[in-house]
């Protein structure tokens, strides 16, 4: 026993060694480079749309908010926050002496330029729909704002620990009016340096940075890398330290091959975040009619997708919010596939042979393995599926106009559960996120009442009616919740994997 | 000569006129809204139509072709869609890296094909012949996007001999330069060596026979002489017509091979603006690669009054 104790003290004295070293060990200097999975198109973030453009994001520019590796709400510009009472005030204490990278101070009134920027209607931002209900801003004293709300807007904050939170420099963004997207300015850890297209995006330390010691790094390089076995290849090779997006079919193998001695990168693993599966247009044939909707939902085998197909790498999903997130609710379970209730419904529909419909897909190696996944256990039931593959640009035209029968597309995810599935099944998203054309009025007053709510419990009550309802209008087949991961060299210490896949880098610093 | 150049190139300008036409109808008939995409999905109408207006996409279509057209005339290709960048000034910076990786991979081809060509020829139906021809047939079977990955594999993951990705500018570092230009244009160029090399060998079977090799033969003179001097020397006019018509498969294998390396030319440039409906700037990639088609093939008609003095360059009647 006293043996016992004598090494858990050890290893306990060894842990805290450990760890302080790791923290006073930190490096400074170097170049990190990141691999992404595309070219980030735009570097304002209140008109930029591109998934990709809030990697680089969150080290040239902070947030009013910020998230941790738990989706926590932590502070970042604004150092603490209130809500009063009837939910229509958000009141916000700003961090002091911030300056923006171009020297401009930050504080109130900086807050209230950055919303109005975003609400300017004559100012083409990609932020409006998410602070809607904003009524005004205002300035308390120079470190306090004020957020007016139309109504309590309960995923406020979540939405402030996204590009909506991210504050630019007034004097910048005025002075270069449509280029600011050219020459960014933030209060990041990171200050812009160039970007060439598709070649290279390079930020440099911000050395006046308000956290002091920090950043470590020297550099942040970006290359995109659109194929997949490419930006894999050059993660091994040593040619960048860390990619944004590991292809799922991958996952296994890079598992094994990092375990072993030698293994000159790690893979990172983390619960899911975002959601895929298919939409059924109920606006038109065969899809309005639910017997056939749910007739395709029962012939699909949730857990073969994620286990056989993905390898493990994400969990079959039975509803919009992932395992590990906020709404997530234990006691949903995945329906077993079953090919007889396939049946009965198509009886039931009239359909006693099967029907047969055209899913669109997205090219790529991960969406076409699951179409024909889908294809292979649909026609077990006597349905038909064609499988069609179309660019994205065209894949939005024909589902923003309701003009495809079924799509396979799936949402990269948000912190608050708010934009994971009001968007998606309410009169707001059609033409835009809602692709199946459906709206039903009791999920459209559940998913008001949510945004009402504070509490997350009582949220969580309001999300689980509406996913019960879905799940029998089923407008939308969910298949599964890709995990979220990121491969790294070795050499990277100090990263913290937050499960929005977002890479922050203002605490890294890169071992000899 | 002169008369020559200057008539060809005026030929070029109803040629490219056409090209603007083609292509402009064509980006406009794609289904896809470009403010839609750039907006994103939630994008109100009152920001689409003020983003529309920015863009000029609100003007009729022929409006929006004669702005364009009008610009380019006066050396002003529009602004990217995407982040408002002068398209002339993307692509002064992307078309070097294309020509560098499209000349890398043409010497490539050159240093294969010719070797082999001529041996096979020379040496016809033998072991040498048939190997030449089989690896042949492996290279224009192979997948570049296969064989690049398996190059990098190879030379950057396992035996750390070369960079994975990217590109340098030869005036900033040559050694880095010549570094990462080499598997792609190794990519690239082994297609065409393929080509070369066929119709090389076809071609010099055919003038091997010919009654002057046989007289140059029985001159006694020596084998090379009579392969490089005589033989090699009219062989090669049907190649250099097949690789002037190759250069625009050149260019298309360029849009792969640059994605698979990282390499930031004219290919890469030119599958985002597709993606991202990015009008202006892939108006720009298409107009700056049929100008490079029409100038190569030019270069090609120039090139066989060299190699063959007996072809003359006509200008005005012929």
């Amino acid at each position: 026993m006293r043996r016992w104790g004598a090494l858990l003290l050890a290893g306990a004295l060894v842990a805290g060694v450990l760890g302080a070293a790791s923290a006073q060990g930190a490096r400074r200097g170097g170049t990190l480079r990141a691999g992404l999975d595309s070219d980030p198109p735009n570097m304002d973030p209140h008109r930029s749309t591109a998934a990709v453009d809030r990697q680089v994001f969150q080290n040239l520019y902070d947030k009013l908010v910020d998230t941790d590796q738990n989706l926590a709400i932590v502070p970042m510009l604004a150092t603490s926050w209130t809500v009063s009472p009837d939910g229509r005030t958000v009141t916000l204490k700003l961090r002091q002496g911030v300056k923006f990278q171009d020297g401009t101070p930050f504080g109130a009134e900086a807050v209230k330029y950055n919303f109005d920027r975003m609400r300017d209607p004559k100012f083409p931002s990609a932020r409006r729909s998410e602070i809607r209900p904003v009524t005004d801003v205002v300035v308390v004293d120079p470190s306090t704002v004020q957020i007016k709300l139309e109504r309590p807007y309960s995923p406020l904050l979540y939405v402030l620990t996204d590009r909506a939170g991210m504050m630019v420099s007034p004097a910048a963004a005025q002075k270069e009016g449509v280029n600011f997207a050219l020459h960014p300015v933030g209060t990041g850890p990171f200050s812009f340096v160039e970007k060439i297209p598709q070649d290279h995006i390079t930020l440099q330390r911000n050395p006046a940075y308000w956290q002091p010691g920090q950043p470590y790094l020297d550099r942040i390089v970006y290359r995109p890398f659109p194929d997949d076995n490419a930006r894999v290849a050059n993660l091994k090779s040593g040619d960048v330290d860390i990619i944004n997006v590991v292809p799922l079919p991958q996952v296994k193998t890079l598992a094994q091959e990092a375990r072993q001695p030698g293994a000159r990168f790690r893979l990172l693993e983390h619960g899911a975040f975002a959601w895929q599966g298919i939409w059924l247009n109920v606006t038109k044939p065969p899809f309005d009619n639910k017997l056939l909707r749910q007739a395709l939902s029962a012939a699909i085998d949730r857990n073969a997708i994620a286990n056989v197909v993905l390898q493990g790498a994400a969990y079959p999903a039975y509803s919009f919010f992932p395992n590990g997130t906020p709404a997530y609710d234990p006691a949903w379970k995945i329906p077993p596939r079953d090919i007889r209730l396939a049946k009965e419904k198509l009886q039931a529909a009239g359909h006693p042979g099967g029907f047969s419909f055209t899913l669109l897909t997205l090219p790529g190696e991960q969406q076409q393995s699951i179409g024909q996944a889908v294809q292979s256990m649909a026609a077990e039931a006597g349905i038909q599926v064609k499988l069609q593959i179309i660019e994205f640009g065209q894949m939005l035209d024909e589902t923003d106009h309701l003009r495809h029968q079924a799509a396979l597309l799936g949402w990269s995810g948000r912190p608050d559960p708010d934009f994971d599935i009001y968007p998606f099944v309410t009169q707001s998203g059609i033409g835009s996120f809602n692709d199946a054309g459906y709206t039903n009025p009791k999920v459209q007053e559940l998913l008001d009442a949510a945004r009402i709510l504070q509490d997350m419990s009582q949220r969580r009550r309001a999300y689980s009616e509406v996913t019960k309802i879905l799940a029998d209008d089923m407008p939308y087949v969910w298949l599964y919740f890709p995990k979220e991961y990121k491969l790294v060299s070795t050499r990277v210490r100090g990263f913290v994997h937050v499960p929005d896949g977002m890479m922050r880098f203002r605490a890294v610093w890169l071992a000899p | 000569m002169t008369r020559f150049l200057a008539r060809r190139l005026l030929q070029m300008i109803p040629v490219l006129f056409f090209v603007s036409v083609i292509i402009f109808v064509l980006i406009n008939l794609v289904p896809g809204d470009a403010a839609r995409l750039f907006l994103g999905e939630e994008a109100p109408p009152e920001a689409l139509a003020s983003l529309r207006r920015e863009l000029g996409l609100d003007q009729p279509l022929y409006i929006q072709y004669l702005r364009w057209v009008g610009g380019m005339m006066r050396g002003d290709f529009g602004r990217s869609f995407k982040d408002n960048r002068p398209v002339l000034a993307t692509l002064l910076q992307k078309v070097p890296v294309t020509a560098e990786l499209t000349a890398a991979a043409l010497l490539i081809a050159w240093a294969i094909a010719i070797p082999a060509g001529v041996l096979a020829a020379w040496r016809q139906r033998t072991a040498a012949d048939y190997g030449a021809s089989a690896t042949a047939l492996v290279g224009l079977s192979i997948p570049n996007f296969w064989l690049g990955i398996m190059l990098i594999y190879l030379f950057a993951v396992h035996l750390r001999w070369l960079p994975a990705s990217g590109f340098a500018p030869p005036t900033e570092d040559l050694g880095r330069n010549l570094r990462t230009i080499v598997m792609p244009a190794f990519v690239l160029g082994v297609v065409l060596a393929a080509v070369v090399m066929r119709q090389l060998r076809s071609s010099m079977v055919e003038v091997l026979a010919a009654d002057f090799v046989r007289t140059a033969q029985a001159k006694g003179l020596a084998a090379r002489a009579v392969l490089v001097r005589h033989a090699l020397r009219n062989a090669v006019i049907p190649v250099v017509t097949v690789m002037g018509i190759q250069m625009g498969t050149l260019l298309g294998g360029a849009v792969i091979t640059e994605t698979i390396f990282a390499v930031p030319g004219l290919g890469q440039l030119a599958v985002n603006a597709i993606y991202t409906r990015d009008y202006p700037m892939l108006e720009g990639v298409v107009m700056t690669s049929a100008l490079a088609i029409l100038l190569i093939n030019l270069l090609v008609d120039v090139v066989y009054s060299l190699i063959d003095p007996r072809i003359k360059l006509a200008g005005g009647r012929s």
